[in-house]
């Protein structure tokens, strides 16, 4: 390529690097607003939000709930995606891609009419508002990346290794455990942290199941921006940007160097 | 389903009578010491400065008689008939907007037992068959003052006349229609008012579409005070509420007083609470004396209790709306025709947002 | 994904039949049985829930087809729909148009660089959603910083905030991931050498462009462009809090329907409408998403 359209090329994929990160860099210094108000730039400076999330027990509840939500949604939806995807690598190719595609379907149907559904029927079930509610509906949600992620796994897996630790004389249960298991681990970890994530952010369903019981983060941010319109979402979100950044930075440091090795 | 909510009002009532049998007339805003220890409550608003002014009012009420008070909201009507439709009602109290109480009495709140609650302070044909007023309020036209600086609207009329106030208008999108404001979209079209019919919905809608393609309709009360901070519209239909903690956050905005809507939230009691003892325990605090002083102290919104006498400062006063000056510019909708119209017109608006 | 499946699958099989065999058997039975839990967990928490809606819209006040009959016959519903369906189609494009580019860069550049333009396309997920929506609504009002940069360029102020414009610009960046990574993945297979190859055959580069690398890319166009369209279709969010009476898309009138209105028929009907078109794009779609090159290039 020449040069000129090179540049033009560098340029334009920095603009729509710089589209894709502004709204994150523009919810931290929102966060340090001395004002109630959502303004950006924002006047003065203060911890005054930060502050309030983890004092307020609004906050400080409903981020605790949404931690034992999608901790137990990571988990759940780990086991049973797993399990799935092995089925399906070990199935009838015909069969498996139906099968496939409806655990699938999740990723594709509307929110608003799965919130609607979901709704409806936890009403008659009375499961509105109940911990037992949320995680179903987020395992639900949360099942087609774990399937994805351990099925990409699985699809470079040599099979021949598992069969060779078994004519060895290993035990079926023994093969998978020390062959299987650690080949497919990065894929399950993938799956559980996309589980974990999908459970974390989830709003829609949410919003519907809800009850002052049990209130997720991302249903007290829906509420607050509604109600209140104070930086504390801003703080919030700064505070999620930065442990994720430390969580996956972490993680890129530690597969550098297991990368050397 | 029907049986379980028939059953549960039954049970309701029974026990309502045979507590106003044992019970003295009550008094607003007091309660027994002790009396609902160990009981929770939930209290469903519309969150913001509004809710926590309510949970203030209500504080005494709460370290009195030792109950545990949720909140919760904001408040859907769905959310409401979803709970009493499954038998399982969460919320205790719910603060409504004007019309639910009208619409669903009987059906989704229950009537309220007048034994229980003293509604002797509050102000004359406020009070309905299943609500008591929760505050009253104004909705009122503010104005961006760079904008019209020395001529500025001084009626709905301006606000309806796009052509000598050129501007961006925010009106209320935030749920039902508002009756008040297509009576005076009727107004400015030339239309009279005091006979309506179904068929002026449509005119009332019509006028509001003639405010033009770049009209905002705010969705929350937190927009619209978002809307004024930032200066984005230049005339915004507002609650008096978030009108005054827009100003006192610096929006440089006027507000016009002349036919203000006269507005009021609803206290009401969803059908099948648990306990309908403890929540008309809590809607007789509520009106008390003390506890609408508070609320109108932290909110703005005017006490509807007649002898309630907050302290407030300067700006908060200039949005109360109880001042005789006041009481004789604000407008009244016509509640019997919106109630019986309630589907249509609800129907017609709904249209309106969705930029038909 | 199908296509290849079944060449590993056959590829596995033929390898190792002997030893495999007694286990193999037993087997055979067994592999359903695994997809059984998560199976159950979507009948309940998935099959049920749109059943329900589906026997809603038909039995809501009373039997029959009048919820679709009201919906059709609305003029304000049939605006929404195919706004719903203009809003999405420009989402996808916008995504395509941005995406496309990007992703070849990512397969053109150094390690380095690779990790700093993927971590771009990943930050936005460190974020809450919710938040990242109401960051747009601060940057694109009118008083917001992209109307003040343009106002300081004295190019004048836009409109963004309330408009489709907005919503578009809002959707996009949060389904732009969607559109980057099957293209990458697609486009990280691609062997530059055949571009090449044609260049030195005397093709111009922007014939190379479009009869050797475009073709062979196409696998990953239609995946993004159609995950991205479909996401777009039920979003809610970010319209509700961005958009204005003109930016209404369908999930909004849905959640009216059955929240303000209480009209659950009605609500029900919407919902079916909006899921049967989205099945139907994917029905269309699904073939489109196989790669079909990819036996050539194992050649």
């Amino acid at each position: 390529m020449k040069l000129p359209s090179r540049i033009l090329l560098g340029l334009f994929c920095l603009l729509v690097a710089v589209w894709l990160v502004a709204p994150t860099f523009v919810v931290v210094p929102m966060s340090f607003n001395e004002k109630k108000s959502l303004a950006f730039p924002p006047d003065g400076f203060s911890w005054q939000w930060y502050h309030n999330f983890f004092t307020n027990t609004d906050w400080s509840s409903s981020f605790f709930s949404s931690l034992k939500v999608a901790t137990v949604t990571a988990l759940v939806a780990t086991v049973l995606g797993t399990l799935a995807a092995f089925g399906l690598d070990r199935m009838k190719s015909r069969a498996s891609g139906v099968l496939r595609a409806l655990l699938i379907t999740p990723m594709v149907v509307p929110g608003v009419v799965l919130a609607v559904g979901i709704y409806a029927v936890y009403l008659d079930t009375h499961l509105v508002g109940t911990m037992t509610g949320f995680v179903l509906a987020h395992t639900m949600l949360a099942i087609p990346f774990v399937i994805i992620a351990v099925s990409a796994s699985l699809e470079v897996f040599d099979r021949r290794l598992e069969v060779a630790a078994t004519s060895l004389g290993a035990s079926r249960l023994t093969a998978f455990r020390t062959v299987t298991l650690p080949l497919i681990a990065p894929g399950m970890l993938s799956g559980l942290l996309f589980a974990f994530v999908t459970s974390f952010d989830e709003i829609i369903v949410a919003l519907f199941i809800t009850s002052p019981y049990l209130k997720t983060l991302p249903v007290q941010i829906y509420s607050s921006i509604t109600r209140d319109a104070d930086p504390t979402v801003a703080a919030v979100g700064t505070i999620l940007f930065l442990v994720t950044s430390l969580v996956i930075g972490a993680g890129l440091i530690i597969g550098s160097r297991q990368g050397r090795r | 389903m029907r049986m379980t909510v028939g059953k549960a009002a039954g049970f309701a009532l029974l026990m309502a009578t045979t507590a106003a049998l044992a019970q003295s007339k009550p008094v607003a805003g007091e309660v027994a010491e002790g009396s609902l220890k160990g009981k929770t409550l939930t209290f469903a608003s519309y969150g913001g400065i509004y809710q926590d002014g309510q949970v203030a009012a209500l504080k005494e009420f709460v370290d009195k008689s030792g109950v545990t008070l949720l909140n919760d909201g904001p408040t859907e009507i769905s959310k409401v008939q979803a709970q009493v439709e499954s038998g399982n009602v969460t919320w205790d109290v719910v603060d409504t907007a004007d019309f639910p109480p009208y619409v669903y009495c009987g059906s989704l709140f229950q009537k309220l037992d007048f034994s229980k609650i003293d509604i002797s302070n509050i102000p004359e044909g406020q009070v309905s068959e299943c609500s008591v007023p929760a505050m009253n309020y104004g909705v009122v036209l503010m104005y961006k003052n760079d904008t019209y600086k020395d001529n500025p609207p001084k009626d709905w009329k301006d606000f309806f006349d796009t052509e000598k106030f050129p501007g961006i208008r925010a009106v209320d999108g935030s749920g039902d229609f508002s009756g008040g404001l297509l009576e005076q979209a009727l107004l400015a079209a030339g239309q009279p008012i005091d006979n309506l019919t179904p068929a002026d919905i449509d005119k009332g809608i019509e006028k509001m579409r003639t405010l033009g393609p770049d009209t905002i309709y705010w969705k929350t009360g937190a927009e619209s005070q978002q809307l004024a901070e930032s200066g984005e519209a230049d005339m915004i239909v507002m609650w008096t509420g978030r009108a005054m903690t827009a100003v006192k956050n610096g929006a440089a905005y006027t507000p016009v007083w002349k036919d203000w809507l006269v507005v009021m939230d609803q206290m009401t009691i969803p059908v099948g609470v648990k306990d309908p003892d403890a929540a008309h325990a809590l809607i007789n605090a509520y009106v008390g004396k003390s506890a609408q002083e508070v609320l109108a102290k932290d909110t703005s919104y005017t006490p509807i209790h007649k002898d309630a006498k907050p302290e407030v400062d300067e700006v908060t006063a200039s949005f109360m709306t109880n001042t005789p000056d006041k009481l004789k510019l604000g407008f009244q909708q016509n509640m019997k025709f919106w109630v019986a119209n309630f589907d249509a017109a609800n129907e017609k608006w709904a249209g309106l947002m969705a930029g038909n | 994904m199908a296509g290849s499946d079944i060449a590993a699958t056959g590829g596995r099989t033929a390898s190792a039949p002997a030893a495999a065999g007694e286990p193999r058997r037993r087997l055979s039975g067994g592999p359903f049985w695994l997809v059984v839990p998560a199976l159950l967990l979507l009948v309940a928490v998935l099959g049920l829930p749109l059943a329900m809606i589906v026997m809603r819209s038909f039995a809501e006040p009373r039997w029959g087809l009048q919820n679709y009959f009201w919906f059709f016959g609305t003029p304000v519903n049939l605006i929404v729909l195919q706004r719903t369906f203009v809003i999405s189609a420009w989402v996808a494009v916008v995504c395509l148009v941005c995406g496309y580019p990007y992703a070849y860069v990512m397969t053109a550049v150094g390690p380095k660089l690779r990790l700093a333009l993927i971590l771009c396309v990943l930050v936005p997920f460190w974020v809450s959603g919710v938040v990242r929506t109401l960051a747009w609504v601060i940057l694109l009002q009118d008083s917001g910083v992209i109307n003040s940069v343009l106002r300081g360029l004295g190019l004048g102020s836009v409109r963004l905030i309330r408009t489709q414009t907005g919503v578009v610009i809002g959707m996009a960046q949060v389904l732009l991931p969607f559109m980057i990574l099957p293209l990458y993945s697609v486009m990280k297979t691609i062997d530059l050498r055949l571009v090449q190859a044609a260049r030195s055959l005397g093709a111009s580069p922007a014939r190379a462009f479009l009869q050797v690398y475009l073709p062979l890319s196409l696998p990953g166009v239609y995946a993004g462009a159609i995950i991205v369209f479909i996401l777009a279709l039920g979003f809610y969010i970010t319209p509700a809090l961005l958009g204005g009476p003109r930016s209404t898309m369908l999930s909004t009138l849905i959640q009216n329907q059955v929240l303000s209105l209480l009209n659950w028929g009605r609500g029900g009907a919407m919902g079916v409408v909006l899921l049967i078109a989205t099945f139907v794009l994917l029905a269309i779609a699904a073939p489109l998403m196989r790669q079909p090159h990819r036996q050539g290039e194992r050649r």
